[in-house]
């Protein structure tokens, strides 16, 4: 029996080595990944848009509204969208089907999918398109500009818009679509009642920390969500390296880096802090814990209020008043935090007006006040235009903001005046592990056992995740 | 014959055996139902987690400290489960790609362990070995090629995508094939010599002596339907066409990309209930065992 | 034994699993190979129009992973442990199940239960389970929210509460986690294919060892095991097939980060590799990662094989 596997195993390698001769002779063929705009612009043929995304059924059904009016305009472009499950299920499938050329016109994305997109070459850099002065006709007799206006493009929030750019090529893959952050939550009725200023910076957060301990030892005072938002946010804040998009791509083993990690591990030893992973279970629900131990703050995203909320009682009131602040900041005059979120992207195809079709309707629904007011309200996300504040749908939610039944609202608001902090990360094949890395790294460094020379812990700790990511 | 050697041996062993006292077997009975008790509760365990879960609200299923019975019981996640999930049309497509697939992988399944089990052939131990060895590979490696075929194929959103690629399963055949071998060759030998045909014999004869194990395979196939996620997902991911798990993961995800976990069970517990029924009826079947008076086993 | 001139049929009857294996499985087998030996091998960057080398980089780079050595540790660790266990306590379990009258139907019914039951339910049972809600562990500042059943049920017994997959937790209480899971995800199937074979057993035999008094334990070890040897040697030998290519349920205890918060991939195992390696899309290497776990299992499968050749009385 052995030597009759032995020999089917030689049987199959031939043919295998048979496979191999046709690909070794595969032509270069990599496809032009700069959207050539056809002269014309979109010439009112009929045209099927495939759109993949994560919307749940109450966004989805505001997407399907302004698909209809959309249509309005374009009446040839048919737009139709799956809901393929999570953001990764996304990735996979649509990295799956690129393969055969069976990929979807527009999709939902994270930077490091589209980079991972890009070793195909597969989608589209819309500079052209964002600079097109073409004019294009629509079905109610008006035109608009195929390209982005300076207003609309002005419109935008910065630190969103440039996530788009954020490849290493200095070409623009991306629009963004709606976005979260992270805000600071914490007790407020506890913060009033003990006469506690909110903190701005990391040091205020210390005393706040020290301060809390005393007043109640058996609590942590601040449970932050995410330790790779964490660490990567704190990069950005001192200016530090953490990853680049081109050349060495992970640069996070520095001098500085260390010293901060170093500084929340005294943290994590005095009893301050806890983040998701090591206390092993969400922290909000430590900070909406309404005995034993609990904390007063909680960093997490801003998308996530309702879930920072404490229970309400039988006649609805909240057993405490939440209050929600932006995250400290190492320096007042250098304010970074994070944006996350859904973008979206649209792929090469061989048909031209697909891929300018494709544009349309992401220009129409990324630079439409109406839909993202509207789509905000909905998700608890950011709108990624400014005048969306100005809006009257958007100012009314904003406005009844408080603590309690409308949290959202006072998240939204909070995230409203921070809109010139926002920062991407760079986004390469590999740019998600080295977030993977860095977050393990910091728990790794808060709790692990130092054999007494913190310093040579804290570097072999890093040196270990730089192994990993460049593996 | 390694039965004849078997049966002297048997027979060896039985006759030296003692009879044990009455009062052992009273305890041993209790020692059985004990374990067997306690094994259950075990097994169950995250039955009965699906459940509860599926009557709480999302923000006691967060909780840092789970509770193990809800503290407000909320119904009404199995009928926003039932109005979100529009689970009718789903659970007609899961069905119908459950039952054809299990029954032409049955088929399949049988006559090729029939031709393992009973048939001599040249190369029948490196065909054998050679399906055995592709059971070794992880499977989702086979995911990007097959995909590849089936495109190419122009099978994308049909009902033959979800059933033709996972129609042989090497586990089925080999487990078949080993309740095959144990029915004694002299049976299809004396059915050759009477004229009888392959197929009346595997019809009459194998397939009642191996209902357990093909009941078996049924429920494992059934459930198989049931549980697909990535490759339905990647091939056929339209309305007309959508499974059962798709279509549950898709319905309940939160605005902020979470999971509704409370509904998403309760969604769960309800299309499962059905294929609980069935398992249910097919326990009889398998419980019933075979009658085998006239075969010499 | 049985006249060979009739080959022909048996191929016709095989013919529908053989066409389909060679679509569906033999040719993706194919193209796994050609993929291992095309160096740095992306599917992405071919349709880019990427041309790759023929080579053996990639087996050499993964065999060079600094944790390449750990991965296959805690894959044979997992399988050396498990499909024993597993496969005694689910013969155990059938044959007690098999010989009772009352509450036959009950418990039958439970045992089947499992196949109805998501498999997030019981990924997020033994994360209760087993999980300390709380923070700094085993330093004098210890908080915890809740110990977890397990905890709960040993301090109730006056021991001391194990940290079992937290922050701090040790490889070796890791592994006993990932054993009781393993083992108690194996059992139900183990159960349903040992109990369909309890039922093809001839009954005679059992009414003769009946007649003669024979004990139990010895009507076990005599009659039940050599006549479900087939069942069992073939449980053991899928058991370890799958043992090996174990992945999905370390990522239901311990999430993408296979290992616990301060020690991640940890627990890392062969699959969990090839899967790190496909979510960078780097096909070739996890090919070639995925040949050499095959040649692993084809060596403990013809073990396995000529034990059971020994050992299986058909």
């Amino acid at each position: 029996m052995k030597r009759r596997i032995l020999a089917l195993i030689m049987a199959v390698s031939m043919l295998a080595v048979f496979a191999l001769l046709p690909s070794c002779s595969s032509s270069g063929k990599k496809s032009k990944v700069l959207f050539e705009v056809p002269a014309e612009g979109y010439d009112g043929s009929d045209v099927n848009i495939v759109f993949y995304h994560t919307m749940g059924q109450n966004l989805s059904s505001v997407l399907d509204a302004y698909i209809e009016e959309f249509n309005k305009l374009y009446p040839k472009i048919h737009v139709t969208w799956t809901q393929v499950g999570g953001y990764d299920d996304v990735r996979d499938q649509i990295s799956t089907e690129i393969s055969v050329g069976g990929q979807p016109n527009i999709a939902y994305c994270y930077p490091d999918h589209v980079a991972l997109y890009n070793l195909a070459g597969a989608v589209a850099a819309i500079d052209n398109l964002i600079d097109s002065t073409i004019t294009v006709k629509r079905a109610d007799d008006t035109t608009e500009v195929l390209g982005l206006t300076t207003e609309q493009k002005n419109d935008f929030i910065e630190g969103f818009y440039n996530e788009g750019k954020q490849f290493g090529d200095g070409l623009m893959y991306t629009l963004p679509f709606s976005k979260s952050t992270e805000v600071l939550y914490y007790n407020k009725t506890f913060f009033d009642e003990n006469n506690l200023k909110v903190p701005t910076t990391w040091d205020e957060l210390e005393q706040v920390c020290a301060r809390i301990k005393e007043i109640d030892p058996e609590s942590i005072p601040l449970g932050y969500d995410s330790e790779a938002n964490w660490f990567i946010t704190m990069t950005e804040q001192l200016g530090s390296d953490y990853t680049s998009a081109s050349g060495d791509h992970y640069l996070f083993n520095n001098e500085t880096n260390r010293e901060f990690v170093k500084q929340f591990r005294s943290w994590y030893q005095k009893g301050y802090v806890t983040t998701q992973n090591i206390y092993g279970a969400y922290t909000s629900g430590l900070f909406k814990a309404e005995s034993g131990t609990r904390s007063y703050m909680s960093i997490g995203s801003s998308a996530g209020a309702t879930h920072q909320r404490p229970d309400a009682d039988e006649n609805g009131n909240y057993m405490f008043d939440v209050g929600i602040a932006p995250i400290p900041q190492k320096n007042a005059n250098n304010r970074k935090v994070i944006s996350q979120g859904p973008s979206v992207c649209i792929f090469n195809k061989t048909n031209p007006q697909e891929v300018v079709a494709s544009w349309l309707f992401v220009k129409f629904l990324t630079t439409s006040v109406e839909f993202q007011a509207e789509f905000s309200t909905a998700s608890g996300y950011v709108p990624v235009l400014k005048s969306v504040a100005n809006n009257p749908v958007y100012s009314a939610f904003v406005s009844r903001a408080n603590g309690g039944a409308y949290i959202s609202a006072l998240s939204a608001k909070v995230c409203l005046e921070q809109e010139d902090a926002y920062y991407t990360s760079p986004a390469f094949n590999g740019s998600s592990k080295a977030r993977e890395q860095v977050g393990a790294l910091l728990v790794k460094c808060l709790t692990g056992d130092d054999g007494g020379n913190v310093d040579a812990f804290i570097k072999k700790a890093f040196e270990d995740a730089i192994n990993e990511c460049e593996y | 014959m390694a039965e004849d050697n078997r049966v002297i041996m048997h027979e060896k062993d039985l006759g030296k055996v003692k009879s044990n006292a009455k009062v052992g077997g009273i305890i041993g009975k209790i020692l059985v139902y004990v374990f067997l008790i306690v094994m259950a509760l075990i097994i169950l365990f995250p039955f009965y987690w699906m459940i509860i879960s599926s009557l709480k609200t999302l923000e006691e299923y967060r909780m840092s400290v789970p509770t193990f019975w809800p503290k407000v019981v909320m119904f009404s996640n199995y009928s926003e489960a039932f109005t979100v999930g529009s689970l009718g049309r789903l659970f007609l497509n899961t069905v119908f790609v459950g039952v054809v697939s299990t029954i032409l992988s049955l088929i399949i399944t049988v006559i090729s362990a029939f031709a393992f089990a009973r048939l001599e052939f040249k190369g029948k131990n490196i065909l054998f070995a050679g399906l055995l060895a592709t059971m070794m590979i992880p499977g989702e490696l086979f995911t990007i090629t097959n995909y590849g075929t089936v495109m190419g194929l122009g099978w994308k959103d049909t009902y033959i995508v979800l059933i033709v690629p996972f129609l042989v399963s090497v586990f089925y055949i080999y487990l078949l094939r080993q309740n095959f071998m144990q029915i004694p060759n002299e049976l299809y030998l004396a059915a050759k010599v009477d004229g009888t045909s392959d197929l009346k014999y595997l019809w009459k004869v194998m397939i009642p002596l191996a209902m357990p194990t093909l009941i078996s395979i049924t429920i494992l196939k059934m459930t198989g339907a049931w549980n697909s996620y990535i490759w339905p997902r990647l091939v056929a991911n339209d309305a007309a066409h959508r499974l059962i798990t798709n279509g549950l993961r898709n319905a309940f995800t939160e605005t902020t990309g979470d999971v509704n976990y409370p509904v998403q069970m309760a969604a769960v517990a309800l299309v499962s209930a059905p294929l609980f029924i069935v398992f249910i009826f097919l326990r009889k079947y398998i419980m019933k065992g075979v009658s085998r008076s006239g075969i010499k086993g | 034994m049985v006249d060979s001139k009739n080959s022909w049929k048996a191929w016709i009857y095989l013919s529908p699993a053989i066409i389909l294996l060679l679509i569906f499985t033999v040719w993706p087998i194919v193209n796994t190979l050609r993929m291992a030996f095309l160096e740095d091998y992306s599917g992405l960057s071919e349709a880019g129009g990427a041309v790759f080398n023929f080579g053996i980089g990639n087996f050499v780079k993964v065999i060079q992973y600094q944790r390449f050595l750990d991965c296959l540790k805690t894959t044979s660790l997992l399988c050396v442990i498990t499909v024993p266990v597993s496969t005694v306590l689910a013969l155990i379990i059938s044959v007690a199940l098999n010989s009772i009258k009352g509450l036959q139907k009950v418990l039958q019914t439970i045992f089947f239960l499992p196949y109805v039951t998501n498999s997030i339910a019981i990924g997020m049972v033994f994360a209760a389970m087993f999980n300390i809600v709380g923070s700094f562990l085993g330093t004098e500042n210890e908080l915890i929210a809740t110990a977890g059943i397990i905890n709960n049920v040993i301090e109730f017994f006056g021991g001391q509460h194990v940290n079992w997959i937290n922050v701090g937790s040790t490889y070796a209480s890791n592994i006993f986690v990932m054993v009781v899971y393993i083992v108690w995800n194996a059992l139900p199937f183990k159960i349903l294919i040992l109990l369909g074979g309890l039922q093809s057993i001839n009954k005679q035999y059992y009414d003769a060892a009946k007649v003669d008094g024979t004990s139990k334990f010895r009507v076990l070890t005599r009659i039940t095991v050599p006549l479900l040897s087939p069942m069992l040697a073939y449980v053991v030998i899928t058991g370890f097939i799958g043992g090996f290519k174990e992945y999905t349920s370390i990522v239901g205890i311990f999430g993408e980060n296979m290992g616990p918060a301060d020690a991640n991939g940890r627990l890392n195992t062969m699959v969990g590799f090839i899967y790190d390696s496909l979510s960078q899309n780097r096909q070739g290497r996890a090919s070639a990662a995925a040949l050499i776990l095959f040649g692993i299992i084809l060596v403990v499968t013809l073990i396995n094989l000529r034990v059971s050749k020994k050992r299986v009385h058909y």
